[in-house]
């Protein structure tokens, strides 16, 4: 039995070592990567001997170990080994955009940068007082500001940079300056401080506590890709090295997520806030429901087409998230991140191999690939399917139940609007898929191996998308019990 | 412990198997052989000890999936009928296996061919253990998967490439008509669970019922589909393209017959729903008739059984509408699964000895050849035909006699089936085994290696007896006996036995080409014609109207219209994805005055 | 209800009122007296300036600057730490103490990295 702040202390550290084995050691980079997937696979399996938080040491105001913490934990764990395998993969074309000073230059910080925005979102997820809140979520950003600009002869890579880190910091400051709106009405910055003073709020000061979680909103918005604030996304997207946007698109929006839910917890179970609280969260809903789909239909570039995805995706879960007053939706957000972390790291595996051979990640870049990899053809189409929500995938339950916890809490509007919009998303999904089975190969195209280790983490990824596909209860089970 | 864990060993040993022969199977023929054949005879010997063990069983539960709001269990069903369908379908697996290593010996694609059979075993097993609609619906889908890897076994050949297709296609219309009606099923009575169905029906019907009525029919599509009814029946000949222990074992035995076990499922419901029961019997009543009619006039061998099956399959769901108890169509399924399976696999036989030729024009005298063949197909070919004591007698009969009693119509027209089937197995029979060598490969056949008589010959013995008292009843202890059976009924069943059996000796002993010639059943009653006519004339109907409509709405108003509306639209993304920071800044900054407007002030 | 809005109303108020004076005392202070061309030149005496009014620093310069500033602002968390540091230690123990010296710890080795990957020196 072991404490649970344990966790994220050893991953701290795991970071550390890695760092320093990249600076004084003289060993292979990949070594340490590998190093790095062993060992956060080894504190994966500590997740599950926890013991009970100990009294006194942390206060529980700030650090909370309930299902969906330690739930997330799991999942975050997971990302980090996937992206740091990613990674590993990405490693030949990530050294043609870095500055070769000694070999293999800038491979140990892209190896070991992961490890420390994992850390920072395990606290992320487990953050109950704003304070920690802003701590996590610092250390997440910047470590993301830093990979997403890392590959510094690579143009795209740097506007990237400097994009995300300008509104980044833009979207930071909204956070601050939120808390300290609630701050100074509620005179808390615990969670459960302000969800004690919440109902004893006088009247004029209401619009207050509004103001400030509305500036809150709008940092958490950034962070999950809600419309409006997904500018960065498709160009963000797009620029990072790939397994960068992976991690991006799977982590960081799920901690983002877990911090809305605790955020979000005190005003929606508040009376005098709940009506307007889930207002607001029914207009991102929708606008970000119409707009990601929407513009995903018209994208020639894969990667901007999953970026577009994930901010449809995003649409989705806030439909779970307006439906919080429904007693399954923070199930449903579990398991639809769960899913989507299945799905979309399957899909940036396939598109990283591909655009190795092919040198682009355009959508004509995939033309009969049926033919030239049938693996990965049926990696991507399985993967565009469980996307699209097609049944006995992981991503058909996924919509299934945040529908249904939308239809318990009487959100008839926005199911109307998803069930639309998942016909959109068949639309752009299914372009892949035609590329894929119906179109010719480029007469220059070439047959793409894929390394056994490759295909064994394909093969895992399928499966587990389509056996949580037919039997959620494991994800399910994880995400209610600890 | 042990019987309560049996049927999840019995449900998931093949998958393992299957999941194996994925990984390894490639390396060694006789492993993925060995595997495959390890977990069907698990299976068999646990379902005879399931069956035999009388103490009631309590298999473990486990849930599905549990929401904070509602929760969904799962687990098996076991009573008497999905013993007795555990044991039909793990025992004829079991030797269809065995069969499959010599037959496939020299056939690409082993290693696939023996997974694809493991994988079939599995969702059939999961079809007869499942305890809720869902869970069958599941596995039903898994069958229709399996079946149409296995028909398609020969992919790089057009005619099985397109034959697996088709099977999917229209089963998939059949599975449409299942899963709304088992949403109709929930709306009626509020659950998926069997048992509960059946607790709830008597008294309350909160949605009517006609709901249930609705619901029960859509259910049957199902069957339709799956077993292979008029008017979704082409498929299944055409599925005769995969390999001969494919069709034995799929589409003749348990696959085809996995229709005729859902009706039997849910037959305390079905027993409510008196319009159901007509629609069921007289669907069933037509195809065994139709079917029939079809077969007498089929050169390939692998056909005639195929329609042969389809009218025999077309009898069981005559007897699901008819018979008071599921234990009539059931104990036909018993029976016929015998029977049928060694036909097929003693036309595998011949197809062997014929060097894959399967035309019946191209063989004969393969009596003295072929010897245990002909007498295996003798014994399989009395009972279905049903010759006094063999099992087919015992269990059309059976149904004929309900049906007599219930839907006079349809139960003479059964009885006038019945000489169809004698007459066309003895066509059969005859021009197969007697007569003179039509061919070269006739004169040159060969009798089949030991690991496939062997099989042969232990079906021959269920096949020959399945149908006595001393293996009905414990089988199948609720059949019920019609009490006003008109005398009369069993002298025509006899003559029209007889009358087959002479009429085709008569007309087939000797014959070197067929005498009869009656295009309309040699054609299928051009029902497949028909079906190309109408998918042929729905999409040329489709392209006029979107040719039309592409001139004058699309050109004149979309394309206009979509032009100017793709124009605005990317016009309007592009202002906002211009890639410009301070532009993103700016929206920013507008979207957070928006977000405070609407949750502060509105 | 209109009330209401008042601390928010200020906020904005002070904000935009800070911007714009500061605005407006730079135009109105910064325009004294005449302007020309020659005026505006740095050193007013008619040489003209080479190369440019901005010098170009090297990008090492930025890097141990930033450096400089990361340290530094460490060091800042150690006042408030030392302040309640006596008391702390003597009602709850010495987690205080540890707690401060694994932050400086986790410091050391970000400062072994930065030295060892060469971000101080100069010449390179």
């Amino acid at each position: 039995m072991i404490v649970p702040y344990a966790l994220e202390i050893s991953v701290v550290c795991v970071g550390i070592f890695l760092l320093m084995v990249d600076a004084f050691l003289k060993t292979d980079k990949t070594t340490i990567a590998w190093t790095g997937v062993v060992v956060l696979l080894a504190i994966f399996g500590l997740t599950f001997a926890l013991g009970p938080m100990p009294k006194g040491v942390i206060p529980e105001a700030f650090y909370v170990l309930d299902p969906t913490a330690l739930f997330f934990k799991r999942f975050l764990l997971l990302a980090t080994v996937l992206t740091l395998i990613l990674s590993i993969d990405y490693s030949p074309v990530y050294q043609k955009f870095v500055p070769a000073a000694v070999p293999q230059a800038g491979l140990g910080e892209f190896f070991t940068l992961p490890v420390f925005a994992c850390a920072g979102m395990m606290f992320m997820v487990s953050a109950n007082d704003f304070i920690m809140i802003f701590v996590a979520l610092e250390l997440v950003t910047i470590t993301f500001y830093v990979l997403v600009a890392s590959m510094r002869k690579n143009q795209g890579s740097l506007e990237a940079g400097v994009k995300y880190l300008i509104l980044g910091a833009l979207s930071t400051g909204f956070l601050v300056y939120g808390i300290t709106w609630l701050y100074g009405i509620t005179g808390y910055t615990s969670l459960d401080g302000i969800q004690s003073v919440l109902p004893r709020v006088p009247e004029q000061y209401q619009p207050s506590v509004l103001f400030g979680l509305g500036l809150v909103l709008v940092a958490l918005g950034f962070k999950v890709a809600a419309v409006p604030f997904q500018f960065w996304v498709p160009d963000v997207y797009q620029g990072a090295p790939t397994p960068v946007t992976a991690y991006l698109s799977v982590a960081s929006k799920a901690a983002g997520f877990v911090v809305l839910l605790r955020v979000l917890e005190p005003f929606v179970t508040t009376p005098t806030f709940q009506v307007k609280v889930f207002g607001i969260l029914t207009i991102l809903a929708a606008v970000t429901l119409i707009l990601g789909n929407l513009a995903a239909m018209s994208q020639q570039n894969l990667k901007r087409l999953l970026a577009y995805s994930s901010i449809a995706h995003a649409g989705y879960l806030l439909v779970a998230v307006a439906s919080l007053s429904a007693p399954g939706a923070k199930v449903a957000i579990g398991f639809y991140l769960g899913g989507y972390l299945l799905m979309t790291f399957l899909a940036f595996l396939v598109l990283l191999n591909v655009a190795k051979v092919s040198g682009g990640d355009d959508i004509r870049d995939f033309n009969g690939l049926g033919k030239r990899s049938p693996v990965l053809a049926l990696a991507l189409l399985i993967s565009m399917l469980s996307l699209a929500g097609l049944p006995f995938t992981i991503g058909f339950l996924g919509k299934f139940f945040i529908f249904e916890a939308a239809l318990a809490s009487g959100q008839y509007v926005l199911v109307v609007l998803g069930a639309i919009t998942v016909a959109c998303g068949f639309y752009y999904y299914l372009k892949v898929v035609m590329a894929m089975y119906w179109q010719p190969p480029a007469p220059s195209a070439t047959n793409i191996q894929v390394s056994p280790f490759g295909q064994f983490l394909i093969a895992l990824l399928v499966l587990a998308i389509i056996i949580f596909g037919i039997f959620p209860q494991p994800i399910l089970g994880a995400l209610t019990h600890l | 412990m042990s019987t309560s864990l049996a049927p999840w060993i019995i449900l998931f040993a093949p998958l393992v198997a299957a999941t194996l022969i994925l990984f390894f199977g490639r390396y060694s023929k006789p492993l993925s052989a060995g595997l495959a054949i390890a977990a069907a005879a698990l299976g068999a010997y646990l379902s005879w000890t399931l069956f035999l063990s009388h103490e009631p069983i309590e298999a473990a539960k486990f849930t599905w999936l549990s929401l904070p709001n509602f929760t969904v269990e799962i687990g098996v069903t076991i009573d008497q009928l999905s013993k007795v369908m555990l044991i039909v379908v793990t025992n004829i697996a079991t030797l269809v296996f065995i069969y499959s290593i010599g037959y496939m010996d020299h056939e690409e694609g082993y290693w696939r061919y023996f997974g694809g059979l493991a994988l079939f075993l599995f969702s059939m097993l999961g079809i007869v253990l499942a305890d809720n609609l869902v869970m069958m619906f599941i596995f039903w889908e898994l069958v229709g998967v399996s079946s149409y890897i296995l028909i398609g076994h020969y992919y790089s050949k057009d005619s099985a490439a397109d034959a697996c297709k088709q099977a999917f296609l229209v089963n998939r219309i059949g599975d449409f008509g299942f899963m709304l009606g088992i949403l109709f099923v929930w709306l009626a009575t509020g659950s998926i669970v069997f048992s509960e169905i059946f607790a709830k029906i008597p008294g309350a019907q909160f949605a009517g019922p006609a709901t249930l009525t609705i619901g029960a029919i859509l259910l049957f599509c199902g069957t339709i589909g799956k077993s292979a009814q008029l008017p979704l029946h082409v498929w299944l000949p055409n599925s005769m393209e995969g390999p001969t222990p494919v069709s034995s074992l799929l589409h003749a035995a348990t696959m085809v017959a996995a229709g005729v076990y859902m009706l039997a499922r849910i037959f305390p419901l079905l027993l409510t729903v008196d319009i159901a029961r007509d629609v069921i019997a007289w669907v069933g009543g037509i195809t065994c008739v139709v079917a029939a009619l079809m077969a007498t006039q089929q050169n390939d061998i692998k056909r005639i059984l195929a329609y042969s099956t389809i009218s025999q399959l077309g009898y069981m769901v005559l007897g699901a509408g008819v018979a008071p108890t599921a234990d009539v169509p059931m104990f036909h399924l018993f029976t016929h699964a015998f029977f049928k399976c060694l036909l097929f696999l003693c036309s595998g036989s011949v197809i062997l000895g014929m060097h894959h030729e399967q035309d019946i024009w191209k063989m004969g005298a393969l009596k003295n050849k072929m010897p245990i063949t002909l007498l295996c197909t003798l014994a399989g070919l009395l009972a279905l035909a049903g010759c006094p004591f063999f099992s087919g007698y015992f269990s059309k009969d059976l149904i004929i006699a309900w049906a007599v009693e219930e839907q006079p119509i349809l139960g003479w027209l059964s009885v006038f089936a019945a000489g169809l089937t004698s007459f066309y197995m003895f066509r059969l029979f005859f021009v197969v085994f007697f007569g003179k060598p039509k061919s070269d490969h006739a004169k040159h056949a060969h009798e089949s290696p030991a690991v496939m008589v062997i099989p042969l010959l232990l079906l021959s013995i269920p096949a020959v007896i399945g149908g006595y008292g001393f293996i009905e009843h414990p089988f199948f202890p609720h059949i019920e006996h019609p009490h006003h059976v008109p005398e009369i009924l069993h002298i025509a069943l006899l003559a029209m036995f007889i009358g087959g059996l002479v009429l085709g000796f008569l007309l087939y002993f000797k014959a070197d080409k067929d005498p009869l010639n009656i295009p309309f059943f040699a054609n299928r009653f051009y029902i497949d014609d028909l079906y190309a006519w109408i998918v042929k004339t729905f999409q040329d109907g489709l392209a006029w109207v979107s040719a039309w409509a592409d001139r004058w709405i699309v050109d004149l108003i979309l394309a206009r219209g979509t032009a100017l509306a793709a124009v605005v639209f990317g016009h309007v993304l592009r202002c906002l994805q211009i890639g410009n920071i301070q532009a993103y800044a700016f929206f920013f900054g507008a979207g957070v005055v928006g977000l405070l407007y609407f949750l502060i002030v509105r | 209800m209109l009330i209401d809005f008042l601390p928010i109303l200020l906020h904005v108020v002070v904000a935009v009122g800070f911007a714009t004076v500061v605005l407006v005392l730079n135009i109105a202070l910064g325009r004294a007296g005449k302007r020309t061309k020659i005026k505006d030149t740095a050193y007013e005496c008619g040489v003209i300036p080479e190369p440019g009014p901005q010098p170009r620093f090297s990008v090492k310069f930025y890097l141990v600057a930033m450096l400089f500033i990361l340290f530094d602002i460490e060091v800042v968390f150690m006042y408030p730490w030392a302040v309640v540091y006596r008391d702390y230690i003597a009602q709850h123990g010495m987690l205080i103490f540890w707690s401060m010296l694994s932050f400086v710890i986790i410091l050391l080795f970000g400062y072994a990295y930065a030295v060892k990957k060469g971000a101080l020196e100069w010449g390179r």
